[in-house]
């Protein structure tokens, strides 16, 4: 039996194609392993915490918790494909630094990722849906309040931007 | 303390430091971390709560291919007593390297492997045959206590009993399954013969696992020198050299610990977790090893103490407290781990802020057959104020006084001793009160039905007891500053408030200071980054090596300008000198050579040693948590909604108030989680939640309705510019204000935690029973 599947996917902006994995291995550690892209940071491996969380298709999902062959023919982004091309930061990342919205910043990248597509889907989003979305991301150190107002000041970031 | 007129440098920048790293996923954690031929630990766990070792089988697993390393007790033996220590432990050395004659707990560690990958070493494990012989196990304090409970621990206790002063003492095993008791005693017993009313109450206290979310991870790697070198996930690098050293009988300068960010650690991350066992395998493998835990695996390795604490409080007509005797019952697990000392500063801290002419307080550390238990945010604090603040309030009602008169009348003053030979109260505790008595609307409370408030004062000492703490700060030639300092960044802001001190002393922009890596080869000394000691205790060892460098480059400059050192000023790496801007560089250069010098800056702080004091050196600060809660309690399900949560701590000089707002905060929503629902639940010798699907911590849907915190900026701290420590007040006044709000929205009484709706809901059907059967005695 081949243990072993190729895929082609899009990974922060690159395309790649025919790349070759192990069926057994996860998303997570596809990029953290074989991409070195060690920002998304792996914790509770059950797809409950979040931590891991990058954008397939412009849904947050658990990188912990996909398999490496399910991003077949998708678009993935993490937090290192988050920065403009000149090394400015993302508003959502602008946002979180200057509101000090995370304290050991693990659940940090994820929580960046949730709040990205959550906006890209919703640029007016209510308290009440940031919410809801930050829910399902486990956040230790900071009590979620300061997260939360740093969702909506990336939202008005981001619409001040567009204007 | 450095007194500075204006604060230039911290009031214009308020960003953490950390942030670039931390919010573009370049931060570095441990788990980041990865060396040539580096292999991969497994251990396997015992199934068993409590029994016998017969025979371990691992014959199978040394063959599979793949497998660098066995370790098991077998390989144990092998070392002789001048090569290897194989138990560990802060004050009793009682948790061996892997289990020796017995497994202690479900999730006891049995063998090891290392392996090219988790999956070989998972698979290596699984071939692992060992023969058990089951002993009765004890999972609750009470079967512990039991006449006819086994001995967990049959051979006497090795380890020490800390010196204590006045009135405080310790013993190790003072009864069966005690493996430690501190006692303290102040005042005559006869104080509660003078006193109206003696009330007796007891309470409960459920245990937390922390839930770092970066996981228990050590990478270590035992050269063909025989030198060990350690990167690993934990808040006291230079305690846990020491104990490797006593361990694996290496000098200490053959060690180097090294730590990055840490992902959380809430006090889960002191002293010896992951790393032994990843420094033996790699002894054996001579390759470096990786061992990481999973999150399952950290519920089985670190724990909060669940308790009981029994209280009985002699008190006046009046409201004024006399008198107090208390008994508390920690469970500290399997092995001791941070229980003696979490026993003592619960033993210490059960009084409150409050005055009284007599205490008499005993904390016994109860081992059971369940994970070990150790520090975790509040270090027996959180226990004490959940049963202090709740009996305050039973008393207020009790005598018909409200719960804030009741406070104001017994809160020490400000200076005022906490207990003879103690340092005096550094905040005006009356005022925090009233600042979130002000902000629940105690006087003019919401009138609806099941709703109601309540308030707490959370207490602790702070700044831990007999800790040095150095600092070392270089600045080039161009004027960059390194600054080299024990304290681990864990989420705190220690990488934000530590160079922002050394920036405004310095005069200069905070990006010019940078806080260096840890490595114990080159960093100064340090006891550890814990009980809220940052700003407190190594703010001021950094504010004098600032205040140290400073004098070394006004001096030089001085003689450079032949000039007094009075007449001139730092500022921005140049002199001022009246209105003259004079460069450094090139005095530097003219000086010393063009290659330029490195001046630099010592600083060293410790509180002085007290016989008088109990703990043998004065608290270095007193940490508060002034809580205020507003609840709805649903009479139908029992479930008790917040609808509003205040918290305040006194961060005496806030060095970055994003920091200390994010500290109250993330303290207080642990506090709510424990309030409410969260807990570890144990059937039996089965931990039936282990996992953090199942182990439900809050999440931004818990948030109350509507949630404050207040940071207050009293200015008495005796750190740097009049700070004082904040991690930990947070957390301690959360529990004891929801029940005492609950009791002033529906008249029931919850002791016990969390205050689940079945709690709640028997409680309320407790009462309607008590109530009808009133009305039918009168009938």
């Amino acid at each position: 039996m081949k243990n072993t599947t190729t895929l082609s996917f899009i990974l922060n902006n690159k395309e790649y194609e025919s790349i070759e994995v192990p069926t057994c291995v996860t998303l997570g550690d596809l990029l953290r392993e074989e991409f070195g892209l060690r920002g998304t940071n792996l914790s509770c491996n059950q797809g409950v915490c979040g931590s891991c969380t990058v954008i397939i298709d412009g849904n947050p999902i658990a990188a912990c918790h996909t398999f490496a062959f399910e991003i077949d023919g998708k678009n993935i982004r993490t937090i290192e494909g988050l920065e403009c091309a000149d090394g400015s930061l993302d508003p959502v990342q602008e946002s979180f630094a200057e509101l000090s919205a995370f304290q050991c910043g693990y659940c940090t990248p994820g929580m960046i990722m949730l709040s990205r597509a959550l906006l890209d889907q919703n640029p007016n989003p209510s308290e009440e849906l940031i919410k809801e979305w930050i829910s399902s991301n486990i956040c230790r150190c900071t009590g979620y309040a300061m997260i939360i107002e740093a969702v909506q000041l990336a939202a008005k970031k981001i619409k001040e931007s567009e204007a | 303390m450095t007194k500075l007129e204006t604060l230039n440098i911290l009031t214009s920048d308020t960003r953490r430091r950390d942030a670039y790293d931390k919010v573009t996923g370049r931060a570095n954690y441990t788990t980041d971390v990865t060396l040539p031929n580096m292999l991969h630990a497994k251990v396997l766990r015992s199934p068993m709560g409590h029994a016998r070792i017969i025979k371990i089988d691992s014959s199978s697993a040394r063959k599979i291919k793949g497998v660098y390393a066995v370790l098991t007790r077998e390989d144990i033996k092998k070392y002789s007593e001048s090569e290897l220590m194989p138990v560990y432990g802060y004050f009793i050395k009682d948790q061996p390297i892997v289990a020796m004659d017995k497994v202690l707990y479900k999730g006891d560690i049995v063998a090891a492997v290392a392996a090219e990958s988790e999956r070989i070493a998972n698979k290596a494990l699984a071939t692992i045959r060992v023969d058990y012989e089951p002993l009765l196990a004890v999972t609750t304090i009470d079967d512990a206590l039991a006449s006819d409970a086994p001995e967990l621990f049959e051979e006497p206790p090795v380890g020490i009993v800390p010196a204590y002063g006045e009135g405080a003492s310790g013993k190790l095993r003072s009864k069966k399954n005690i493996c430690y008791t501190f006692n303290y005693e102040t005042g005559s017993a006869n104080a509660f013969n003078k006193c109206d009313h003696v009330f007796e109450d007891e309470f409960k206290f459920s245990r937390m696992h922390h839930l770092h979310l970066e996981p228990f991870i050590t990478v270590a790697s035992w050269s063909d020198d025989n030198k060990i070198d350690i990167w690993t996930a934990c808040q006291n690098p230079f305690p846990l050299r020491k104990e490797i050293s006593r361990i694996f009988k290496k000098p200490e300068n053959d060690i180097s610990v090294k730590v990055s960010y840490i992902g959380g650690g809430f006090g889960a991350k002191n002293n010896c977790k992951t790393e032994p066992i990843a420094v033996m395998l790699s002894r054996i493998a001579r390759q470096p090893v990786r061992f990481c835990l999973t999150a399952e695996e950290g519920f089985y390795t670190n724990t909060q103490h669940a308790a009981i604490l029994k209280i009985k409080t002699g008190v006046m007509n009046d409201g004024s407290l006399v008198a107090r005797e208390s008994e508390i019952l920690l469970d500290s697990g399997a092995y001791s781990d941070g229980s003696p000392l979490v026993a003592e500063k619960a033993g210490y801290r059960i009084p409150g802020p409050y005055h009284y002419e007599h205490l008499k307080t005993t904390c016994h550390c109860v081992m059971t057959n369940t994970a070990p238990a150790g520090p975790f945010r509040g270090f027996g604090g959180t226990q004490t104020t959940w049963a202090c603040e709740s009996q305050i309030d039973m008393i207020a009602e009790r005598l018909g006084i409200s719960p804030y008169q009741m406070r104001m009348n017994n809160l020490l003053d400000k200076g005022q001793a906490f207990v003879p030979g103690e340092s005096g109260m550094d905040s005006d505790i009356k005022l925090g009160l009233d600042l979130v008595a002000k902000e629940i609307n105690y006087k003019n409370p919401p009138e609806e039905p099941n709703r109601g408030i309540g308030l707490s004062i959370g207490f602790k000492d702070g700044g831990g007891v007999n800790k040095p703490a150095t600092a070392r700060i270089k600045a080039s030639t161009n004027g960059d500053i390194f600054l080299q300092c024990g304290t681990i960044e864990m989420g705190q802001g220690a990488q934000t408030a530590l160079p922002n001190i050394v920036a405004e002393i310095m005069n200069t922009p905070t990006e010019r200071v940078r806080l260096m890596p840890i490595d114990t080869n080159h960093t100064p000394f340090d006891q550890g980054t814990n009980a809220s000691s940052s700003i407190a205790v190594m703010g001021q060892a950094v504010e004098r090596a600032a205040l140290d460098l400073k004098s070394k480059i006004l001096n030089f400059s001085a003689e450079q300008l032949n000039c007094k050192t009075e007449e001139i000023k730092l500022d921005n790496w140049t002199i001022r000198k009246g209105n003259e801007t004079i460069p450094i560089i090139p005095m530097i250069m003219g000086f010393y050579g063009g290659t330029g010098f490195e001046f630099s800056g010592e600083g060293f702080h410790k509180s002085p040693n007290s016989h008088l004091a109990p703990l043998e050196a004065p608290c270095v600060f007193w940490e508060y948590g002034w809580g205020a809660a507003d609840v709805t309690v649903d009479i139908e399900t029992g479930q008790i909604i917040v609808n509003k949560l205040v918290v305040s701590g006194d961060a005496g000089k806030a060095i970055n108030l994003n920091v200390c707002r994010g500290q109250d905060e993330g303290a207080a929503i642990m506090g709510l989680g424990q309030s409410l629902f969260e807990t570890m639940i144990y059937d039996g010798v089965d931990l039936i939640n282990g996992d953090p699907l199942s182990y439900r911590v809050p999440m931004a849907r818990d948030l109350p309705a509507s949630f404050i915190s207040l940071t207050q900026e009293q200015g008495y701290g005796p750190g740097p510019f009049g700070s004082k420590g904040m991690g930990e007040g947070g957390i301690l006044p959360v529990a004891s204000a929801i029940a005492n709000a609950v009791y002033n929205a529906v008249g029931v009484r919850l002791t016990e935690l969390p205050m689940s709706p079945d709690r709640v809901k028997k409680a309320l059907l407790e009462k309607r029973y008590n109530y009808s059967k009133q009305d039918t005695s009168r009938d």
